[in-house]
C-alpha cells in the first residue's frame, strides 16, 4: 500500500528575489507501507528540502504531496495532521531540546497532539525504551547528558508521536562507531516492532546498504536514480560522477570482479563478504585444482 | 518569513559603489546624510533625491530590494506627513472645515518630510547593501583610530561589532532551523491568544540561547588558540587604499553641497 507519494513536486527558494534558487525539479515517487527508503545525494542536492515537504513544513511551488492518497496541503487541518502522521527528525536534533527534564521534552510532541495524560505517559515510556533511555535518566535535565544521549532523547521526542512515517535526516552524523550502530539498530527495531515506514537521509553508503530496501538518489534537485540497493550500487561510476560513492567493500568486490575473480560485486557487509569469499574459494579451489 | 528582512543586508556586487573604500563610503554617506538636512527647498531636495536614485542605479541593486527596505517605515512616513498637514498653519488656507485647517505650508512640509525620510533611507541602506560587514567595521575601526590616543579600546569594539554582525545571519538560520524542528513536533506558533503564542516561543528561545552560549564559548576558545589578545598591533589581510574612485566620490558630494547651498540661497526656504 502506498503511504506517501510525491507527484511532480518542484520547489524554489526565495521566489522573486535575487536569491531565487530552484531546489527541486519534477520529483515523483512513492513510498510503500513498512518500507525503509534511503535518500542519498551530495550536499545541496535537495535532500533536506525534499523531506520538509512530507510533513508540510514546506509547500511545493508546484506539484502535490499525497499521504494515503490525499493532498496534505489542502487545508490547515490536513497539514497539521501530516505533522503528526509524518515524524520528521532533523539533522543534529539534540540542539532543539529545551525542557527541564528529559521526560517533559519527550512529552512535548504527544502533548501538542492533545492526547490524554495517561496516553502521553505511555508513549513517553515506550519511546524511551526504544532508544534505550533508563528510568532515572527521564528525570535528568537534557542539558546534563552526553552528546549521544541527547541525540537519543531528541529522536525519542519524535518517536513518541508514534508517526506512521518516520523520517530521519542523518540520524548518525557526528557519532562514534558504537553510537552510530546503536542509533541505526534503534531505528530498525522501531520499524520492525511498529510496522511503520522509515525514510533515512544519509551520507554513509555502508549504513544505507545495510539498512535500506530501496534507494533514491538525488542530484541537483532531480531524481537521478531510484531502485533497490543492488540496482543503485551497480552504477558505481554514475554515483561517483555525482560526488557520491559506493560502500568500500562493494568497491573492492567490483574491482576483484573486474580482475577476473568470479565474486559477486554487489557485496555490502563484512558478513556478506565472508560468505562470498568462502563460496568463491570452495568453488575456485575445486576449479583450479 | 525571518529571511525576508533586507535592512542591513549586504548584496555582493562589482559596481563603482561596491568598489569604493569603506572609509570613503562611510564619510561620503555621512556627508550626504547631512546634506539632506541642509536642504531648505524643493530644488535642493530634488537634487539630493535624484542623487540617491542615481547612486542606487550605479550600485545595480534592484529597486525592489530597496523598496522592500522602506516597507518597515511606511507607517512612520505616513504619520509624519499627516501630522504636518494638520498642524502646520503657515501659508495659504486651502481647505477649512470645523477645526481642521489645511494650509499650503502644511502640504508642502508634508511632502518635503516624506521625501526627506525616503532619501535618508535610500542613502543609508545603500551603505550596508554595498559594503560587507567586515569592510564596514574595518572602516569604522580605521576612522575611529585617533580615539586610541584617548585610551578608547577601538580595536576591541570593532572586533565585537564584527562578531555581532557576523552572527546575525547564523542566528537567523538557527531560528529557522529550531522553528522547523519544533513545528515538526507539532508546535503551533501561529494561532491562539497572545499569551499562548508567547508561551510557544519558549521552545524556540531556550535552544537558541543555549546554542548561542555554546557557540560563543567555542569561538572564544578558537580565538584564544590563535593567540588573540585584542592588542592594537594587529595587521590586516586587506589593507585599505584610497583610489581615484574615492576622490571622485568625495568631489561629487562636495559639489553637491555647494549646489545645495546655492539652490537654498537663490530659491528661498520652504521650511
Amino acid at each position: 500500500m502506498t503511504v506517501l507519494e510525491a507527484r511532480d513536486v518542484s520547489y524554489q527558494y526565495s521566489v522573486g528575489t535575487p536569491f531565487q534558487i530552484t531546489a527541486l525539479e519534477h520529483i515523483s515517487f512513492s513510498v510503500e507501507k513498512g518500507e525503509l527508503l534511503a535518500i542519498i545525494g551530495h550536499t545541496g542536492s535537495g535532500k533536506s528540502t525534499l523531506i520538509q515537504h512530507f510533513n508540510a513544513l514546506l509547500k511545493p511551488t508546484s506539484g502535490q504531496i499525497l499521504l494515503y492518497g490525499k493532498d496534505i496541503n489542502e487545508t490547515k487541518e490536513t497539514a497539521r495532521d501530516a505533522r503528526f502522521k509524518v515524524g520528521l527528525c532533523f539533522q543534529y536534533p539534540e540542539y532543539q531540546l529545551f525542557e527541564s527534564t528529559v521526560y517533559k521534552d519527550i512529552a512535548f510532541g504527544p502533548g501538542n497532539m492533545g492526547l490524554s495524560k495517561e496516553e502521553i505517559d505511555a508513549r513517553v515510556r515506550r519511546a524511551a525504551a526504544f532508544v534505550g533511555l533508563t528510568e532515572p535518566m527521564l528525570e535528568k535535565s537534557p542539558f546534563d547528558l552526553s552528546g549521544g544521549e541527547k541525540r537519543r532523547v531528541a529522536i525519542a521526542g519524535v518517536m513518541a508521536m508514534e508517526p506512521e512515517v518516520l523520517i530521519m535526516d542523518e540520524p548518525a552524523a557526528g557519532l562514534d562507531p558504537r553510537g552510530r550502530r546503536k542509533i541505526l539498530e534503534m531505528i530498525e527495531n522501531y520499524r520492525r516492532q511498529t510496522g511503520s515506514t522509515v525514510i533515512i537521509v544519509s551520507h554513509s553508503m555502508e549504513d544505507v546498504a545495510s539498512l535500506a530496501e530501496r534507494i533514491l538518489v538525488l542530484n541537483h534537485g532531480k531524481i537521478a536514480r531510484m531502485g533497490t540497493v543492488d540496482e543503485v550500487f551497480s552504477h558505481a561510476e554514475e554515483l561517483q560522477n555525482m560526488g557520491l560513492n559506493i560502500p568500500q567493500l562493494t568497491g573492492i568486490f567490483t574491482r576483484l570482479n573486474q580482475l577476473g575473480y568470479g565474486v559477486n560485486p554487489l557485496t555490502y557487509t563484512v558478513e556478506q563478504a565472508k560468505t562470498e569469499i568462502l563460496r568463491y574459494l570452495h568453488k575456485g579451489g575445486a576449479a583450479d585444482g | 518569513m525571518v529571511k525576508d528582512i533586507t535592512i542591513g543586508q549586504y548584496f555582493p556586487g562589482n559596481s563603482f559603489i561596491h568598489k569604493l573604500d569603506a572609509r570613503a563610503k562611510l564619510i561620503v554617506t555621512f556627508i550626504a546624510l547631512i546634506e539632506i538636512f541642509v536642504c531648505k527647498n524643493f530644488f535642493s531636495l530634488a537634487l539630493i533625491f535624484i542623487f540617491s536614485i542615481v547612486s542606487i542605479l550605479i550600485s545595480k541593486i534592484s529597486f525592489k530590494v530597496v523598496l522592500k527596505g522602506l516597507k518597515m517605515i511606511y507607517l512612520l512616513i505616513a504619520l509624519t506627513s499627516i501630522l504636518q498637514i494638520f498642524y502646520n498653519e503657515k501659508g495659504k488656507v486651502l481647505l477649512e472645515w470645523w477645526k481642521i485647517k489645511i494650509t499650503s505650508g502644511g502640504v508642502n512640509t508634508a511632502i518635503f518630510m516624506a521625501v526627506r525620510i525616503i532619501t535618508l533611507i535610500f542613502i543609508s541602506s545603500l551603505l550596508t547593501y554595498t559594503t560587507s560587514p567586515t569592510a564596514l567595521t574595518d572602516g569604522i575601526d580605521r576612522l575611529l583610530s585617533p580615539l586610541k590616543k584617548l585610551k578608547v579600546p577601538v580595536d576591541t569594539l570593532a572586533m565585537m561589532m564584527t562578531i555581532a554582525l557576523r552572527f546575525i545571519p547564523t542566528l537567523i538560520e538557527e531560528i529557522d532551523k529550531i522553528m522547523n524542528a519544533q513545528k515538526a513536533r507539532g508546535a503551533d506558533l501561529e494561532t491562539g491568544s497572545l499569551l499562548k503564542r508567547a508561551k510557544a516561543l519558549i521552545p524556540i528561545f531556550i535552544p537558541l540561547f543555549v546554542n548561542s552560549f555554546r557557540r560563543a564559548y567555542e569561538l572564544a576558545f578558537a580565538m584564544e588558540c590563535r593567540c588573540y589578545n585584542g592588542s592594537n598591533h594587529r595587521t590586516r589581510m586587506k589593507t585599505m587604499k584610497f583610489s581615484w574612485r574615492d576622490f571622485v566620490a568625495f568631489l561629487w558630494v562636495a559639489v553637491m553641497l555647494a549646489a545645495i547651498i546655492l539652490l537654498n540661497h537663490f530659491f528661498g526656504a520652504v521650511i
